[in-house]
């Protein structure tokens, strides 16, 4: 057999470079920085994390963990974050290190980091299976409910060394949350439709987050289903005749200068309503005939503090009679804080 | 080259040269084959016992109407497949037991110049007749590169060892084909219906062709073909076979009588001398079948008052 | 009349190795912290001299991380896939007789690709299940293809492609029921599998799988020979003396290990099986003893390119390596179609 031996010994080359690279790799990470406590902690999907003590450079790998950073005050220790990062708006300032799918391992190496941030909402566990081969700490969460949004906030704060601060931003969050429960204790949970597509006509499941986070709102989705991301039909719909149909919008991009929700809610309320009463079937739902459409920001899906803020605005528009008027003049989810408020703070600033 | 000069070249028995070149080297003794549509069930298709034998420098002719078995004959000599029952020997071995490699030294193919996927030169086809001597991963050495120039030559080609399969006309690619098969230096070269796409020109050529190279080269060739006349005045020996069995074996003027001619093709035909010797057929018209009919008819009537007229009808 | 020879192909081999080097080289001196030329060259030689003296100490320490831990494992990869498939394809366009032939037309990447779906769903945090259960879908493929595709008892080139064809329209329509039935989360990873990845580094050691590549290559290439002869005509290669039935299993059976391989470890990267062996065939004719060598190094060459581009044009967000591929080869392959029109 004939085959040129240039050939064969540059592959052998290369293939004995590659091959010994990632072991050698690991080992060479260690000689690089200065040896440092580690301690070893188990992340949220039960794998085991070598963290440094001092966690100064976090790069994150999903824009709801960068949300939660900079809610936890940590924002300069953060080197480098996923693309799509604009909660807050501060954070699109940061260099970015590719897709959440699909991140510039280069990037994200070069970057220097003490401690990675993935969430299983989006990243791909080969994605962190690669950076432990080569050394690099990953710490995974795996938020699936509201509460597990919480105990991420505090794990995170846990990791990187900001546990005081997670504690207090969590204690604020859960006592909104239980305000939220007990202004909502005695009223029956409004059956919505949540639009999460409309062509083809999708909605959500029995195990998103959403789902979770409409229990909170003090409503619960008409659809009852074990999958995620549901297609149903029309006729699904005539059945099931929810008693509203929420539709979820990015809405900071809109409200940059801070005016009040509601004022850019109602426009968009208005534009859906036209779309629907022009649609037949449609438009012979008790639904849209009562003008029941609901706004909600699309931070819903976001597992990070900026989902309180859409769950309490959620309810305020499936609820109206149940929250004051004074509360309602001072609804704005805009500004958000970013930073953390002392428990006695909470009432004045909602 | 006519059959008379080719008798002339022949040496004479008498010697031992002649006695050599003389030796039958294909052999079809009572060969038959059968084989169905799907196994359990009967053969819908018999041929044979079939028997005739060849020697060197000889080519036969496989003539018969469509679907009475030449090209599964064909097969049967080329040891594709085995007779079932007889023997078909080529230089006293079994064809159907020689390995495949001893079987594509020994006997070429030539085949309907098939459709070729990529483009290829005409000495790249040439050369690949050259495969069966050597390792099975080779590269072609000069004595092939020699061989196949060679065959081109013989086939009258050399002009097109440049060119593209794909350029050629379909009787310069009939003599590429030729070429590769010639490079292959069999002994037994057998052709299936070699001149069907050809004008009448090129048929008559490819037969002097073939008449010639095995002349020169001492092939024997076995032909399939339709052409009763070309395989009349070029071969030596046909084999007449209808619905699977052989109704004739021999020389062209043995074989071709008019009755059997008549049975086998199911059409009106007459038989006659070339100044050769050869016969040759020819086609009756209807028309000239009624006015005969028509003639013999008034001929009878006025048999008592006609004296002497022509023997035998011309038409 | 100017036959192969072993000197002419070495030649045509070292060419395009010579090619291969500078585009690894290229390959592994851009990126998010671009390294110089003479850096690399550097890093590649102390490297090469490290892994003899065992004295890693002169490179220095931040090229080492980049150069050896990411870039050239990912660059290797690439190498091992485009070879992989190049001669997968061209295996395959010999086999089954047409042009338009790929290395997926007999379905091993759909088998692989319910293997990567089945252990999305049920395995999705054991490292590189994916990676092992793809491969056990291309082998199960690849065996039922085998039975289906016979005839007469041996393969037949027409019987072969349509049990392919079925069997890769069979697998998708299962792929797409478990995409949508199945909850949301396993179709990210399935859609980065579907286009094409080369930055995971595969489960077991590139040295091994190199050492399969060359082991298939290796066999397939023992039949080159037989596939010229087979181009003209199976009834007239087997009369030249050709064992068809044999060298058709030995093709099928080491063609579609190489599929499998390369799309276990990277998913299905589209064109380059399909392109590279016509390229090579525009530029050193149709002889497979010189057509199979040029092809893996022309896969080498155009998928360490297409990735290195796919992971700098728009850095730091990395383009899927099948769609660079796709990019780039569509217009190649219009090019192609008209000049064979011409």
């Amino acid at each position: 057999m004939r085959r040129a031996t240039a050939l064969n010994l540059f592959g052998a080359a290369m293939l004995l470079c590659g091959a010994n690279s990632s072991s050698f790799a690991l080992a060479q990470n260690a000689q690089e920085r200065p040896k440092q406590p580690v301690r070893r902690v188990i992340d949220e999907v039960g794998r085991s994390v070598d963290v440094p003590a001092q966690v100064n450079r976090i790069v994150t790998l999903a824009p709801n963990l960068a949300e939660i950073i900079y809610a936890l005050g940590a924002e300069d220790h953060l080197v480098g974050v996923s693309e799509y990062t604009d909660h807050p708006p501060a954070a699109k300032e940061k260099p970015s290190i590719g897709m959440p799918v699909n991140p510039s391992l280069e990037a994200i190496v070069g970057a220097k980091p003490d401690l990675v941030l993935a969430t299983t909402s989006i990243n791909l566990v080969k994605t962190v299976d690669t950076l432990a081969r080569l050394g690099v700490p990953a710490y995974t969460t795996d938020p699936h409910t509201i509460e597990g949004t919480l105990r991420s906030i505090t794990d995170i704060g846990d990791v990187i060394g900001s546990s005081h601060e997670a504690t207090a931003l969590v204690a604020n969050l859960q006592a909104r949350l239980d305000a939220l429960q007990t202004k909502l204790k005695s009223e029956k949970p409004v059956r919505v439709l949540f639009v999460v597509w409309e062509q083809p006509l999708q909605s959500v499941g029995d195990n998103t987050f959403i789902a979770d986070a409409l229990h909170w709102a003090g409503a619960e989705s008409a659809i009852h289903t074990k999958q995620n991301w549901p297609t149903i039909s029309l006729e699904e719909v005539v059945k099931l005749n929810p008693d509203y149909i929420v539709y979820a919008e990015n809405q900071m991009g809109d409200d940059s200068n801070g005016s009040s929700l509601p004022a850019g809610i109602r426009p968009a309320i208005a534009r859906h309503l036209d779309e629907l009463r022009n649609q037949p079937v449609w438009r012979d739902l008790s639904a849209v005939r009562e003008g029941h459409i609901a706004i909600v920001d699309d931070e819903i899906q976001v597992p990070a503090p900026g989902l309180i803020d859409s769950i309490e605005q959620l309810a305020r528009e499936l609820h109206p009679a149940v929250f004051s008027p004074q509360s309602v003049s001072h609804v704005s989810s805009v500004p958000r804080t970013w930073h953390s408020i002392p428990s006695e703070a909470v009432s004045c600033v909602r | 080259m006519t059959s008379q000069e080719m008798a002339a070249s022949n040496s004479n028995p008498g010697t031992l040269a002649g006695w050599v070149e003389s030796r039958v080297r294909l052999v079809v003794e009572q060969a038959s084959y059968a084989y169905s549509a799907s196994a359990p069930s009967a053969p819908n298709f018999t041929l044979g016992p079939v028997t005739f034998s060849a020697r060197q420098r000889e080519i036969v002719g496989i003539l018969g109407p469509n679907a009475s078995g030449k090209s599964t004959l064909l097969s049967v000599i080329a040891g594709e497949v085995k007779a079932l029952s007889g023997r078909v020997e080529l230089d006293g071995k079994r064809s159907a037991d020689l390995s495949l490699r001893d079987r594509a030294q020994r006997i070429a193919i030539v085949h309907q110049e098939s459709n070729l996927l990529f483009p290829l030169r005409v000495w790249q086809y040439v050369l690949q007749g050259r495969y069966p001597y050597g390792r099975r991963l080779r590269f072609e050495n000069e004595a092939d590169c020699l061989m196949a120039e060679n065959a081109l030559a013989q086939v009258g080609a050399e002009h097109l060892t440049d060119r593209r399969m794909d350029e050629l006309s379909g009787g310069e690619r009939q003599r590429v084909v030729l070429a590769r098969a010639l490079a292959q230096q069999p002994q037994l070269l057998l052709l299936d219906e070699p001149t069907r796409y050809l004008d009448i020109g090129g048929k008559v050529e490819l037969m002097r062709r073939l008449r010639r190279l095995s002349e020169e080269n001492r092939y024997t060739a076995v032909v399939v073909t339709h052409e009763l006349n070309l395989a009349a005045e070029f071969f030596d020996a046909v084999v007449l076979l209808q619905g699977g069995k052989c109704v004739g074996a021999g020389k062209p003027q043995d074989v071709y009588r008019r009755e059997l001619l008549e049975e086998v093709f199911k059409t009106q035909l007459e038989v006659e001398k070339t100044a050769t010797g050869r016969p040759r057929v020819i086609l009756r018209g209807q028309e000239e079948n009624d006015h005969e009919d028509k003639e013999a008819q008034s001929d009878s009537a006025d048999a008592k008052s006609e004296s002497g007229g022509t023997d035998a009808p011309v038409s | 009349m100017r036959p192969l020879t072993p000197k002419r192909i070495t030649w045509i081999c070292v060419g395009l190795a010579a090619i291969l080097f500078v585009i690894v080289v290229f390959s592994l001196e851009v990126g998010a912290s671009p390294i110089s030329v003479t850096d690399v060259v550097k890093t590649l030689l102390r490297g090469a001299a490290a892994m003899f003296t065992g004295n890693w100490g002169t490179i220095p320490p931040s090229n080492k991380l980049i150069v050896f831990g990411l870039r050239l494992p990912r660059v290797a990869l690439a190498v091992l896939v485009g070879a992989a498939l190049s001669v997968s394809g061209a295996s395959f366009q010999a086999l089954l007789r047409n042009p338009l032939a790929d290395p997926y037309v007999l379905g091993v990447s759909s088998g692989a690709a319910l293997g990567a779906i089945f252990s999305l769903a049920w395995f999705p945090h054991f490292p590189w299940t994916m990676q092992l259960l793809a491969f056990v879908g291309a082998l199960l493929t690849i065996a039922a293809v085998y039975f289906l595709g016979r005839r007469g008892g041996q393969l037949d080139s027409t019987t072969l492609l349509l049990a392919g064809i079925v069997a890769a329209s069979f697998l998708s329509a299962i792929i797409m029921f478990l995409m949508t039935t199945l909850s949301g989360r396993d179709l990210r990873g399935m859609a980065f599998w579907l286009m094409g990845d080369l930055a995971t580094p595969p489960a077991l050691r590139l040295r091994f799988l190199f050492i399969v590549l060359l082991i298939a290559i290796g066999a397939i290439y023992t039949t080159a020979s037989d596939l010229n002869l087979i181009l003209t005509g199976e009834r007239e290669a087997h009369h030249l003396g050709v064992n068809v039935a044999r060298v058709k299993l030995v093709v099928y059976v080491g063609a579609s290990l190489l599929t499998g391989l390369a799309v276990s470890v990277s998913g299905a990267i589209g064109y380059v099986g399909l392109l590279i062996p016509h390229v090579m065939r525009m530029f050193f004719g149709s002889d497979y003893r010189l057509l199979i060598p040029a092809s893996a190094l022309g896969g080498a060459i155009a998928l360490a390119l297409a990735d290195t581009l796919a992971r700098t044009i728009v850095a730091p967000v990395e383009l899927p390596v099948g769609a660079m591929t796709a990019a780039i080869g569509a217009p190649v392959f219009i090019y192609l179609l008209r000049r064979r029109l011409t």
